[in-house]
């Protein structure tokens, strides 16, 4: 598989790099930002996959860095690869907080052992922070005490490679608790005219698990895998509350609010278009009796995820209205609403408008939030701390445009298209607490640890928040 | 424990730093004076320090020694880091490697088994002869070590070596190692080593019979399968894919067991099983197909919410898929629509797979995939306007009916009326239009109406193959164009600029309307063809053209080389031909399925590249022997310098003459390679468009030549309706 792993500055110019097979020349990376740069010059498509010389590089970009794996064999897995290269980004991150150029120099001797232990000979080893952290200790910032401790310690855990090789045993926790949090991302592509072209739900359900022991964990939610959902257009749905059913549980419950209308409404099931899971779920268990038990990592991570693409209408709306005088200004009329039931409130509404790179001079009229001209962005951005569902808020603005545009056309009479002027849609970003779109709701989380028996809390929050893709576009 | 005044003045001398002073700058005598310095704590520093100007680029290889003398050490991370220096310059000091064998081998007793792996791991990436002379014991030693973490490293090593020293690695017998290996009871191990199979097979296809090793242990796959980390794993699914099944009972049985990995949250896991399913299914019974296949598309689509890279990667591979099973994502053509933060390489892609994916006797959906379109052929993106264009067109024509490839037409004039710099894409996409439905001059009129208002072609159209439609369309439709002799005058004066297709187009088209164009003008053409350019093919059409009409019966002639009806075109979605539709089947996830070549025949040329490894392993062995015995005869003098540089010198001669001997094997192996797989580089495309042109017959190769994808076999449609004329 991969012959040597760079970690490149923006330039593409290695600054640290691990070769774990002899088969490429040591000038091998010289030549990628030299490819880099010719590609650049020709056009903007640069894909991820770059072949030079029998060589394949297959690069990832992480800030300002790339991160680069060659190859030599057509044959191997460049899909491996692509997520090897992310996981790595992720383990680092893990190790360094922000992984960029700086904290790629300042910690070589880390990322070093780290390289040496996440692949060996291009294959992918391990790469669960959770068992790296114990035996690759940040111990280069503490020089002094690094000494004595080492005696006795680092060595890899057991459990490495266990079929548990995410969990090592004997951790204790003063106070057993599960939090369970359910993430609902929505993407959403919409017309000026309030038409939805496409629309999903990638829903992520987080746990950050500060259980004693090997524990055993049972999720249930509602009616295995099959998830109910109001199709309505209210989007009047009750977010749900966490119950658990075990005895050694108790019910907790998060404020969450629950509609009583919602039980009158239509109940249609949908079933759920792909259910992704964290590799310590059971997978044939779940394929088999649509059970999801595991024996959870300790600490944080995403035990599953899963998506729907049904049309839903949108949360938040904006009917934004441009009009472009050219030469002289633009007018932007924006009217937002939050088409969520009135006791649910959108946080950190943001709402990003793309306008012309040469504008100038805004001036802004608005009743609600804040409003600024990001120059760096193109565009204004409007932002609304705290939108109680119904209300509807508006503001306007205007930009001066240059008198003089460069590639101005004497004979033409058909104004460019606002696409073509405003470049990109306009993007809005929001979060609903206690609120789930889908509809999903967690009925119980048993907690098993059969050594110990001891008490443990679950606690479930949900929250509905716009994906990377929550767009409006203008034409 | 120590008394407390001993504790404290230890405490003093490992922390307090009092000559710890090295310096940022990196110079080698300040690094030298603190890898011997008395002080740990110093000595640590500079060896950080000096594997920072390693990171660096700096040639820190005289410290060799110096750095040499921390490897005995209690410290694991200092060690780690010796270790990475002595990997990094052993071959510059090879003679001195003999001094870290003993650590090494001590090490590799170590009651750690992080130190065991550590000193196994770095043992065998060492290419010193001598070094490997000692590796017998500690590789052994290790690969039957109790502790799994150890074994799974062990088991990589055997890879190493065979790479380092075939010879070597098959006189130790550890491959036979490796195979028992796989019956060992950690899924991990078991992983490992078939990963080291898989590469050792790929050096030298003879050193392991791979296949029936596969076919005996697809049991222990199977049930490795659910107990191991994700790579493990991708390694286990990759091999399983090697694997044909006996009979439809295990292809089902087979498919049954990885189905519930198309749910792990790491792609390449849902690649990889993929992969399997594919493989299995043409064996298994019809009936749970569907089943199969709907898990199949939700999983291709879970992949489109990954990172861009593992997109990309999806959407060529659906590219392939989808020719084999047309009908596996139609009901999921909106999770292909393009989103404005995508790159513009996925774009691209996602374009590609929205045409093609589109169910053509579904109005609706074509209808929604046309506004979509015709939003983004409104972007900013230039090569995505362009993609998007050529799309429109595309989808027209797969539609086929006239009313909807009308619509396609009005859209395509709207946009020609918005900007300039899309005018070569619309003129291609147009005319690709209008060959699709050969008798409606409706259309034709339309077209040509907004072309005839350009005041000059020949520089509002940029691209060549945009000007040979252009003209291709002048002679098709003269009575449709005003000034008709004034814009082929245009081209005429710029022939000798002109590009081939377009020259050929107007030489083309000039003798087609030259009973209604003014005699000096095919008098003109013709001599500039046969005279001012370098084009072959250009030259002998234009000889023929004279010759035939310099024949006594050339109108007629002429009329049967010219107005022949055009054979309509029906795709002009570019299509793999079924063996490399096969072999790419076989091939996914992997780098040649992103370049859609197929990897399976340049098997062949690796073994080569082995030969040639092993010819310089012989005369490294060869100086290792001289090696040894000056080395006994200097009793233990280790810096015989004269030695040295003989070994070194040899070595890099060798390592010269491999590399020149495999970029000669590279070149052989390319030619076969194309001519098996039927790869139609543009060149020979653009040629097979131009013989069509000189047939007189009409041509889909004007519009496709050129700008394809080399590597797929669109060429053979295009020869198809080469037969089709005759």
């Amino acid at each position: 598989m991969a012959s040597a792993v760079y970690f490149c500055d923006h330039n593409g110019k290695p600054l640290l790099s691990r070769r774990y097979r002899d088969d490429i020349p040591l000038s091998a990376i010289d030549k990628f930002p030299i490819l880099l740069s010719d590609l650049e010059e020709q056009s903007n498509l640069i894909p991820p996959c770059l072949n030079h010389n029998g060589l394949e590089y297959l690069f990832i970009q992480h800030n300002d860095l790339y991160v680069v794996a060659i190859v030599t064999s057509l044959s191997a897995n460049a899909a491996a690869i692509f997520t090897f290269l992310h996981k790595l980004v992720e383990v680092l991150s893990d190790y360094l907080k922000t992984v960029e150029e700086e904290s790629i120099r300042d910690n070589f001797v880390i990322i070093y052992e780290l390289l040496d232990e996440v692949m060996d000979y291009g294959i992918p080893q391990i790469t669960e922070t959770k068992m790296l952290k114990q035996y690759i200790t940040q111990k280069s910032f503490k020089l002094v005490k690094s000494a004595k401790k080492k005696r006795n310690a680092t060595r890899p855990p057991v459990a490495l490679t266990n079929s548990v090789s995410w969990r090592p045993e004997g951790i204790t926790h003063k106070k057993n608790e599960a939090f369970l949090d359910i993430v609902e991302s929505i993407n959403m592509l919409m017309t000026q005219k309030g038409q939805v072209l496409r629309s999903e739900i990638i829903g992520d359900v987080k746990v950050n698990s500060k259980l004693s022991g090997m524990p055993d964990l049972k999720l249930g939610i509602n009616d295995k895998g099959i998830f109910s959902k109001y199709l309505d257009d209210d989007t009047n749905i009750p977010s749900a509350s966490a119950t658990t059913s075990d005895n050694n549980t108790e019910t907790d419950k998060k404020p969450s609010i629950t509609s009583s209308s919602a039980t009158n409404k239509k109940k249609v099931n949908i079933e759920l278009e792909d259910l992704k899971f964290h590799q310590c779920v059971r997978l044939s268990k779940f394929e088999n009796e649509k059970i999801i038990t595991f024996i959870p990592p300790d600490g944080k991570f995403d035990l599953m995820n899963y998506r729907l693409s049904t049309t839903i209408k949108p949360l938040i709306w904006c009917d934004v209205n441009v009009q472009v005088h050219s030469n002289s200004r633009i007018e932007i009329h924006c009217k937002a609403k939050a088409q969520i039931k009135r006791k649910s409130t959108a946080t950190n509404v943001e709402i990003l408008i793309p306008v012309p790179d040469d504008a100038d001079t805004p001036t802004f009229k608005y009743s609600h939030g804040s409003l600024k001209y990001v120059p760096e962005k193109s565009a204004i951005l409007w932002k609304i701390r705290s939108f109680p569902g119904g209300k509807e808020y508006s503001m306007s603005a205007e930009l001066g445009l240059p008198s003089i545009s460069n590639n101005e056309d004497g004979n033409r009479t058909i104004p460019k298209s606002n696409a073509e002027i405003l470049k990109g849609p306009v993007q809005i970003k929001f979060q609903i607490p206690y609120f789930t779109t889908s509809g999903i709701q967690v009925r119980y989380l048993k907690i098993n640890e059969p050594k110990l028996q001891y008490k443990s809390y679950p606690w479930v929050r949900y929250i509905t928040q716009s994906g990377d893709d929550y767009t409006i576009r203008l034409t | 424990m120590p008394p407390l005044d001993k504790r404290i003045k230890k405490f003093l001398k490992d922390s307090i730093r009092i000559a710890p002073k090295i310096s940022g700058k990196g110079e080698l005598s300040e690094l030298r004076t603190g890898l011997v310095s008395q002080y740990p704590q110093t000595r640590k520093d500079a060896i950080k320090k000096t594997i920072q100007q390693m990171t660096l680029g700096k040639d820190v290889s005289s410290l060799f020694p110096d750095v040499l003398k921390n490897i005995a050490t209690i410290d694991v991370e200092q060690k780690k880091l010796v270790y990475l220096y002595v990997m990094n310059y052993a071959e510059t000091h090879p003679e001195l490697c003999i001094l870290a064998v003993n650590t090494f081998i001590t090490d590799a007793q170590d009651p750690n088994p992080l130190i065991r792996c550590m000193a196994i791991r770095t043992m065998s990436m060492i290419r010193v002869d001598k070094i490997l002379e000692y590796i017998e014991t500690p590789l052994r030693r290790t690969l039957h070590d109790d502790n799994a973490y150890v074994r799974k490293t062990a088991v990589i090593c055997v890879a190493k070596l065979f790479q380092l020293n075939k010879d070597l690695c098959v006189e130790l017998g550890v491959v036979e190692d490796l195979v028992n290996a796989l019956d060992d009871s950690n899924p991990l191990v078991i992983a490992n080593a078939t990963a080291a199979l898989i590469e050792i097979h790929n050096m030298d296809m003879d050193a392991v019979d791979l296949s029936s090793l596969i076919q005996s242990h697809v049991s222990q796959f199977l049930l490795a399968l659910n107990e191991c980390t994700e790579w493990a794993r991708i390694i286990i699914l990759g091999t399983l894919s090697e694997y044909s099944a006996k009979d439809s009972l295990e292809a089902q049985d087979i498919i049954d067991r990885v189905t519930a990995h198309l749910q792990h949250v790491n792609p390449a896991v849902v690649l990889a099983t993929i992969k399997v399913i594919v493989r299995n299914l043409p064996q298994i019974e019809y009936s749970s197909n569907s089943l199969i296949m709907k898990r199949l598309s939700s999983a291709f689509v879970s992949l489109m919410s990954t990172p861009p890279e593992m997109q990309y990667v999806a959407l060529k591979n659906i590219r392939i898929i989808l020719e084999k099973y047309p009908e596996l994502l139609t009901k999921e053509l909106r999770i292909f629509y393009v989103k404005f933060n995508d790159p513009l390489y996925v774009k691209l892609e996602k374009i590609d797979i929205l045409v093609r994916l589109v169910d053509p006797s579904n109005l609706k959906q074509c209808t929604l995939l046309l506004t979509e379109l015709k939003e983004y052929a409104m972007e900013y993106e230039p090569e995505f306007v362009s993609r998007a264009i050529q799309a429109l067109s595309q989808l027209g024509i797969k539609y086929a009916q006239e009313s909807f490839v009308s619509k396609v037409l009005d859209i395509l004039l709207e946009l020609l009326e918005r900007q300039d710099t899309i005018k070569d894409d619309c003129c291609i996409s147009l005319c690709d239009l209008l060959r699709h439905c050969p008798g409606n001059d409706k259309m034709a009129k339309q077209v040509c109406a907004v072309f005839n208002t350009w005041s000059n072609p020949e520089v509002l159209l940029q691209s060549d193959i945009a000007k040979c439609n252009y003209v291709w369309l002048l002679g098709q439709h003269p009575n449709n164009f005003s000034d008709l002799e004034s814009k082929i005058n245009i081209f005429i004066e710029n022939f000798v600029q002109e590009e081939a297709l377009t020259q050929m187009s107007l030489l083309m088209t000039i003798v087609r309307l030259h009973a209604t164009l003014t005699g000096s003008m095919l008098q003109s053409v013709l001599e500039l063809a046969t005279q001012q350019t370098h084009e072959l093919d250009v030259r002998d059409m234009a000889m023929m053209y004279w010759r035939c009409l310099s024949m006594p019966n050339n109108e007629s002639l002429v009329n049967d080389l010219c107005q022949n009806k055009l054979p309509m075109i029906s795709n002009t979605l570019e299509k793999f031909s079924p063996e490399v539709l096969e072999k790419l089947l076989m091939e996914l996830g992997t780098i040649s399925s992103i370049y859609f070549k197929p990897d399976s025949n340049r098997r062949k040329g690796k073994k080569y590249v082995q030969n040639i490894v092993k010819g310089k392993h012989i005369e490294e062995l060869e100086s290792m022997a001289k090696n040894e015995i000056s080395s006994k005869a200097n009793d233990d003098v280790l810096l015989d310098f004269d030695e040295r540089d003989d070994v070194t010198n040899t070595n890099a001669g060798m390592l010269n003459t491999s590399t020149t001997l495999g970029d000669l094997d590279d070149l052989f192996d390319f030619g076969p390679s194309e001519d098996a797989t039927q790869i139609n580089t543009n060149d020979t495309k653009a040629v097979q468009g131009l013989k069509e042109l000189k047939l007189g017959g009409d041509s889909n190769g004007i519009s496709s030549g050129g700008k394809n994808n080399p590597d797929v076999s669109g060429g053979n449609i295009v020869s198809q309706d080469l037969l089709d004329l005759f």
